[in-house]
């Protein structure tokens, strides 16, 4: 009698040890750590003292941060940045015309792929998503770190693909990973910012 | 008896979820040091490139059941197939040359990168 009660207390046991096992490694694998996790992106106007730049074509408008300056790019783009006095770029954005392969399904390894062949030795995702609501419509976005090939520079950064009604644009923000977690709040609010036609 | 065997069957299961492992929780986070030069210096270094350290997901062997010992004989031992040929990385979609190459972006000099697709 006892002996028969020993042994379904130890097969108990087994069994709540083997779910406890899986519970917590599919946990792990899931849930990895938090900064993983997109952040969500709530649509908003940027303030009214944010200035304002319209791509070429037309159909988008990117704000940012008056601490920002307008600089240099594709002439179909338009970006700011912010730059120390060092001469170290502290905040960039850019918005551009879709001009290549972009698609929402698949953009965040896209992103990487491009950053891999273009100007990064080095690229990772941190965190993705798909659907993400803008101003005008629906983008896909990825949050990513890289390394560049030329200076070996950090910087991580966010960019999203977004569909307007009738074309889409890809809307970057970036910083040196080092800034990344101060400036994220202010370059995130820019591209829940940024709208597409 | 069953002691062990409880044990057994509670060890073998912990071992199976743990080594189960999780392919994709590969910590991605490189640890390049901070950019020091500017995205709008002409100027390409000519210095190898930081790569930070990468990570490689560790493979680990499935647990394997317990096998009863037997008097037969071993088993000729079996030939592996031949490792499939590494698949090759499709080539870069339209590689802009680096070092001021382009239409002198930033991102072709150690900028941040933009959102052109390449071309």
């Amino acid at each position: 009698m006892t002996g028969r009660t020993a042994r379904r207390g130890a097969y108990a046991l087994a069994v709540i040890a083997a779910v406890a096992a899986i519970v917590l490694t599919v946990a792990g694998c899931a849930g990895g750590s938090p900064g993983r996790t997109f952040p969500s992106l709530v649509p908003a106007a940027a303030p009214a003292s944010w200035p304002r730049l319209t791509l070429p074509n037309g159909t988008a408008v990117l704000s940012y941060p008056p601490s920002l300056r307008r600089s240099a790019g594709d002439t179909d783009a338009v970006s700011a940045d912010q730059v120390s006095t060092d001469d170290t770029v502290q905040l960039y954005l850019n918005a551009t015309p879709r001009q290549g392969a972009e698609r929402l399904q698949g953009w965040a390894a896209f992103r990487l792929r491009l950053l891999r062949s273009d100007d990064a030795a080095s690229a990772h995702e941190v965190a993705a998503a798909e659907g993400v609501r803008f101003r005008g419509g629906t983008g896909s976005c990825i949050i990513d770190t890289y390394v560049t090939r030329i200076g070996g520079h950090h910087y991580e950064e966010i960019a999203c693909l977004v569909q307007g009604q009738a074309s889409a644009s890809v809307i970057v923000a970036a910083a040196p990973a080092a800034m990344w977690a101060q400036e994220r709040p202010l370059l995130l609010r820019a591209v829940a910012a940024y709208l597409v036609r | 008896m069953s002691f062990p065997l409880a044990r057994s069957a509670a060890g073998l299961a912990l071992l199976a979820a743990l080594t189960a492992g999780c392919s994709t929780a590969v910590a991605a986070h490189s640890s390049a040091p901070k950019p020091t030069a500017t995205a709008h210096s002409a100027k390409p270094s000519a210095s190898p490139t930081t790569m930070p350290p990468s990570v490689k997901p560790s493979v680990k062997p499935s647990a394997k059941p317990s096998v009863k010992h037997t008097t037969e004989p071993p088993a000729p031992p079996t030939t592996q197939p031949p490792a499939p040929p590494a698949t090759t990385p499709a080539p870069p979609p339209n590689p802009i040359p680096q070092g001021n190459g382009g239409d002198h972006d930033p991102d072709n000099n150690g900028g941040p990168s933009d959102g052109d697709g390449n071309i």
